[in-house]
């Protein structure tokens, strides 16, 4: 199985995860695209959905908050009312509640605040390929994908140093909560009825509510005011701030989001390098133009969050089709970033693709990601130093797959090298 | 329609004549001007198609206030009295002639 081409024959069942487990049903995705673009599924897990999968389609819909709402969860497994009050975090409410807690936020993640961690960042993938490349042979995903996000996390956090194993694997926990390897409950597979109001219907949810209390107070009471989360406690210039759930469900989001999307990003850009040597060289050639286009191609082919789901506010017509008040709606970024009419040879990488319109961070709605600009610079730094120390890499054994249709990719990844 | 001019940071022009209703965001997206993205599509959540509005045409445009006026805490280039998002921009014959500068 590759990530360049369809693991799959054409008709998998989206609404499965081990659909996803040996690579995204691409072919599936393709033959919606050209034939189905509105299409529905049927869910063994509750209601069935529609999918939506042309580039164009998701960016209409995505922008229409007043059309289709984030507000009644975003992932395709029902939730009652009670659960999705407890567990919401400000990705699952719609303008204006999404607006007031979003722009509390949004400056500490603005390009140019980002842009100050780059020295940190660069330090820390210093530290990372130091200790795995010397090992000639090892699993990339797990020594390199998986430790610059959480590093990278605590520092933006605050936390102390010995906190992030923990951490990580909370995140984990709270996202992979489809993969018997990351949760002890696993979602669609055991009785998870004691933890359906915590976030992501998870135990590790709980832990992460209790930490982020504790760490707050912490900081409170050593006047320590480092890393993002004091800005966001701050209030704003009209004395707003961030309620005490709607911080502990932000701190949720971050540890979860922040950990696993740059991961899987990360992991798709070294299984291209390991596969495609081409690539490695087209870093090295000493064309810095290539460094801005880079990271958004990785993202792009790697579309680490595969979906989300909305839901319809009201009857609407598309495609010759009737969407009812109350339906699912899963808009596929993952298929939209493989959309034929938009994306030339969508399968390959193009490390110069220009431009490049993809949909990896929800573009073209309310919701797009907060943390793009750090998951831009993180792929960019890593690769940067990568290339200076790489002659060769290669891919050691077969890659595995994260079990899951939400959030995911390669979860391991045996490469060998050869530095310079 | 409305004549709209954006002037970019090397100083060449780009004119376009956009429908009325249009906001100006995704009228630079059609025009291909470079330096405005517009990655929320319009939904006062990235910051990413700020212009600065030519001196000569702020009483057009008036100041942003509200959602705009915070979101612009966030932008790429630095803040300036005459910082606009312009997805908020919205074609009209009130905006006929406005001259917009991209910062990138």
């Amino acid at each position: 199985m590759s990530v360049w081409a369809a693991a799959d024959d054409g008709y998998a069942d989206l609404s499965n995860h081990d659909s996803f487990v040996a690579g995204p049903p691409h072919a599936t995705f393709a033959r919606l695209r050209r034939e189905d673009p509105l299409a529905w599924c049927d869910y063994a897990g509750g209601k069935g959905f529609w999918s939506v999968t042309r580039h164009a389609d998701i960016l209409e819909l995505n922008r229409d908050n007043q059309l289709l709402s984030s507000a009644r969860g975003i992932r395709m497994e029902d939730q009652t009312y009670e659960e999705y009050l407890a567990r919401r975090t400000f990705q699952e409410t719609d303008p204006p509640d999404h607006t007031r807690v979003r722009t509390l936020v949004a400056k500490a993640f603005s390009k140019p605040v980002v842009a100050l961690f780059e020295d940190r960042i660069r330090s820390l993938c210093d530290d990372i390929l130091d200790q795995a490349l010397p090992l000639g042979e090892f699993d990339a995903v797990k020594l390199i994908a998986r430790q610059l996000p959480m590093r990278m996390l605590g520092q933006i956090i605050g936390t102390p140093d010995e906190d992030l194993d923990w951490l990580v694997e909370k995140g984990d926990a709270l996202i992979a909560n489809t993969d018997p390897e990351f949760t002890a409950h696993v979602l669609d597979k055991s009785d998870t009825d004691a933890y359906r109001l915590m976030p992501f219907r998870s135990p590790a949810g709980a832990d992460l509510f209790d930490y982020a209390k504790r760490l707050m107070e912490d900081k409170r009471r050593k006047g320590d005011d480092s890393g993002v989360l004091s800005l966001i406690t701050k209030p704003d210039s009209e004395g707003n701030v961030i309620s005490e759930i709607e911080f502990r469900n932000f701190f949720c989001l971050l540890v979860a989001a922040g950990n696993d999307t740059t991961r899987y990003s990360i992991a798709a850009g070294l299984y291209a390098l390991a596969t495609r040597p081409e690539l490695l060289a087209q870093l090295q050639s000493g064309n810095e133009a290539i460094w801005d286009t880079m990271a958004d191609e990785v993202i792009r082919w790697a579309s680490p969050t595969m979906y989300f789901r909305r839901t319809a506010t009201r009857d609407f017509e598309m495609h010759g089709k009737t969407v009812r008040e109350g339906d699912k709606v899963l808009l596929w970024f993952l298929s939209g970033n493989r959309d034929e009419t938009v994306f030339e040879d969508p399968m390959n990488v193009n490390l110069m693709r220009t431009p490049n319109r993809h949909v990896a961070f929800g573009q073209g709605g309310a919701h797009v990601c907060l943390g793009m600009w750090l998951a831009r610079l993180e792929v960019r730094l890593l690769f940067q130093e990568l290339a200076k120390r790489l002659k060769r890499i290669e891919q050691a054994g077969p890659q595995a797959y994260l079990r899951s249709n939400f959030v995911g990719g390669i979860k391991s990844l045996p490469v060998r090298v050869e530095l310079n | 329609m409305t004549k709209i001019t954006w002037v970019l940071k090397d100083g060449s022009r780009i004119s376009a004549d956009v429908a009325d209703g249009t906001n100006l965001m995704a009228a630079a997206a059609s025009a291909n001007v470079p330096g405005i993205i517009g990655e929320c599509g319009g939904c006062l959540s990235c910051a990413t198609c700020h212009v600065y509005v030519d001196e000569g045409s702020l009483a057009m445009t008036g100041t942003a206030d509200g959602t705009e006026d915070a979101m612009l805490d966030a932008t790429d280039a630095p803040r300036q009295d005459n910082s606009r998002l312009s997805c908020q921009l919205i074609a009209g014959p009130a905006l006929e002639g406005l001259v917009l500068h991209v910062p990138a």
